[in-house]
């Protein structure tokens, strides 16, 4: 963990932060600033909401997945970036949610939204039983029981003949009035922008400053008052609720879900594109998401991109559309820890900044990482 | 009345005595200073007071109340306040974040209610962040309210760390070495501070204080330790001047055979 978290300072973001405008003197921009902010806005929302449109559906069904992928990416944030605790287990908190939303629809007869909902509280509660249990522990031995977790669900919970429909998958309509592949991407923003939005309330109150505060420090955490048991309990539920809304969304986009997805090379794409996206940094982390839900679909999509692959020296021709997060993204991971801890987010932080009517600040790499000691009383 | 009271508290790690019987008491609006060298069990003190360790033996009470086995945000609830030794800060943070993060137990809204953005939450969070500004004020952080925690100077660390924890609105403050890292002027300062805070938000104080200038001036009473067992109590002036206090803190004076013995050495590397 520390490896991901810790990192040095360089003295030009040391100068930077004692440079940075005390109180008062807030920055507004000139009219001809929010102009440009407009019009950088204008070319996102084209990019998200307009280009889709004149796509196929099978490129829409891959986009969908991509910001279905964003809310994996959220959900892993808030264990992974808020509370510093790591689990490998996620496939199975999505895969349960899936499979929980189609068994609603296909079996139980249920509408789309009473499944979506169900799906979401049977991630909470997954996370609640096994957080109540393992997080009297933490750091590796938490991992290693999610990592478990996710083993047993794959073995026994994906077993159930009657959940998971055995090896032909259960069906997973999509529902009504979003049955064209666009409508239902739409459906699936909607959804990411509340997840977006539950997050950056959730950090911007009391339950979300809890988490950062006992992620670097439990015991100075302790005596704000702050339950910390309590608290990372709370932040698995709500990974678990985002996880499992995350995998009714896949299942209904996917129109069936099969048992065979949900293995452990997911779980551990989904942790790549978390930290590669940027952790505690929402747009990285959408961006992050989306990247690897797209990564199969660029590969065949660019031409040549495939050839430039397959050339690489030395390099056996691994790089089939399955393995690619799995090659594409520990190469990353390695960038990532060397040069960019922050990912994504952290690099597009002076763009971001600057879209929100900040001032443009290039050497603006967000607050300093703190190396996580326990401090000794 | 004392509002804190620690009975006959002890607690051994392994074979370390850490604290032996140790009886303090604090009484309401006094500032109660707890000195000793290094080791003697100070902050295994307040470790057990705030509750990070249970004790072996002995009682812990606050207001009337036996908080022995109380959990540590329980008891921070219960308007129990402390700083620690090497800055107990949220440093990834800026200054006013930890000022709000501190007034945790004040935010009075549900959690879910504030994660969909209640309007109550909003007022609420607006209300702490007034608060922050105001306490970053009082002990002249103003300038420094949006600065990063992580590379402030010491001095002005131990400062924020005072305002955060009044940001918890305690009742005790127990402050682990409030002056380290602080120039005689500054401790100095400090006292005058520190008496400040004592009238405006009638508290009372434990500190843990290794300047005895800044002890003598603002305790109205002393504790101090050696090897975990209490050696001598008393208003500040008389423990200063206690011949075993100065012992503890000077040496014993030295044995009249060793003496002996390292002028005979002495005397032999010279005739070489």
């Amino acid at each position: 963990m520390t490896a991901v978290t810790a990192t040095e300072v360089s003295d030009e973001e040391r100068g930077n932060s004692q440079m940075r405008p005390a109180g008062g003197g807030r920055f507004r921009p000139s009219p001809i600033g929010w102009l440009a902010r407009a019009v950088i806005w204008a070319g996102v929302a084209y990019l998200v909401l307009v280009v889709p449109l004149g796509q196929s559906p099978t490129d829409v069904q891959q986009f969908t997945r991509g910001v279905c992928y964003a809310v994996v990416a959220l959900s892993l944030n808030v264990m992974l970036g808020y509370v510093g605790q790591i689990s490998l287990g996620h496939q199975a908190f999505v895969g349960v949610g899936a499979f929980t939303s189609a068994y609603m629809v296909t079996t139980q007869g249920q509408s789309f939204w009473m499944a979506v909902f169900v799906a979401a509280a049977v991630g909470g509660a997954q996370a609640l039983v096994l957080g109540a249990v393992s997080l009297r522990i933490r750091g590796l031995y938490f991992a290693l029981i999610t990592l478990s977790y996710g083993l047993v669900a794959q073995d026994n919970i994906f077993e159930i003949q009657e959940l998971t429909g055995g090896g032909a998958g259960q069906q997973a309509p999509k529902p009504q009035w979003f049955e064209t592949e666009w409508r239902y991407y739409y459906l699936c923003l909607a959804f990411l922008a509340i997840v977006l939005y539950v997050d950056w309330r959730m950090m911007r109150t009391k339950s979300g400053r809890a988490l950062l505060a006992l992620r670097e420090n439990p015991r100075v955490a302790s005596t704000f008052g702050i339950n910390v048991r309590l608290a990372t309990l709370f932040a698995f539920v709500v990974s678990g609720v985002f996880a499992g809304l995350a995998g009714a969304l896949i299942a209904h986009n996917d129109t069936q879900v099969s048992v065979d997805v949900w293995n452990f090379n997911l779980a551990l794409v989904f942790v790549i594109m978390t930290v590669v996206g940027g952790l505690r940094s929402r747009w990285g982390l959408v961006i992050g998401g989306a990247f690897f839900a797209l990564l199969p679909y660029l590969i065949e999509k660019i031409p040549g991109f495939d050839e430039l692959l397959a050339d690489i020296p030395w390099v056996p021709r691994v790089l089939t559309p399955e393995i690619a997060p799995l090659v594409i993204g520990p190469l990353l991971l390695l960038i990532n820890l060397i040069q960019f801890p922050g990912g994504i987010g952290q690099q597009l932080r002076p763009i971001t900044r600057w879209l929100g009517g900040h001032r443009f600040d290039i050497h603006d790499k967000g607050p300093k990482e703190v190396q996580i000691t326990d401090v000794r009383a | 009345m004392s509002v804190l009271e620690a009975n006959h508290v002890s607690i051994r790690f392994g074979g370390v005595q850490a604290c032996r019987e140790v009886s303090v008491a604090v009484g309401e609006f006094e500032i109660v200073g707890v000195i000793g060298p290094n080791g003697a069990g100070k902050t295994t003190l307040f470790n057990l007071i705030t509750g990070f360790f249970a004790p072996d033996a002995g009682t812990i009470f606050y207001k009337g109340r036996d908080v022995t086995s109380m959990a540590v945000h329980d008891r921070a609830a219960l308007g129990l306040g402390r700083t620690f030794q090497n800055v107990g800060l949220v440093k990834g943070a800026t200054v006013a974040e930890n000022l709000v993060t501190a007034q945790h137990l004040q935010a009075d809204y549900g959690t879910v209610s504030g994660m969909l953005g209640s309007r109550p939450s909003i007022a609420t969070e607006r209300r702490l962040r007034a608060k922050a500004d105001a306490l970053a004020g009082v002990l002249g952080l103003g300038d420094l309210i949006d600065t990063q925690v992580q590379g402030l100077p010491y001095g002005t660390l131990k400062r924020v760390e005072i305002a955060t924890v009044l940001a918890t609105d305690p009742d005790v403050l127990l402050l682990d070495e409030p002056s380290s890292g602080m120039g005689p002027e500054e401790a100095h300062q400090l006292g005058d501070t520190l008496l400040d805070l004592r009238k405006t938000f009638g508290l009372s104080i434990v500190m843990i204080e290794h300047h005895v200038p800044l002890v003598v001036r603002v305790c109205d009473y002393v504790y101090c330790l050696d090897f975990g067992q209490l050696l001598t109590e008393g208003p500040p002036l008389d423990v200063r001047n206690h011949p075993q206090v100065v012992a503890a803190y000077l040496g014993e004076d030295p044995d009249p055979a060793a003496v002996a013995l390292e002028h005979q050495l002495d005397s032999l590397v010279e005739g070489n």
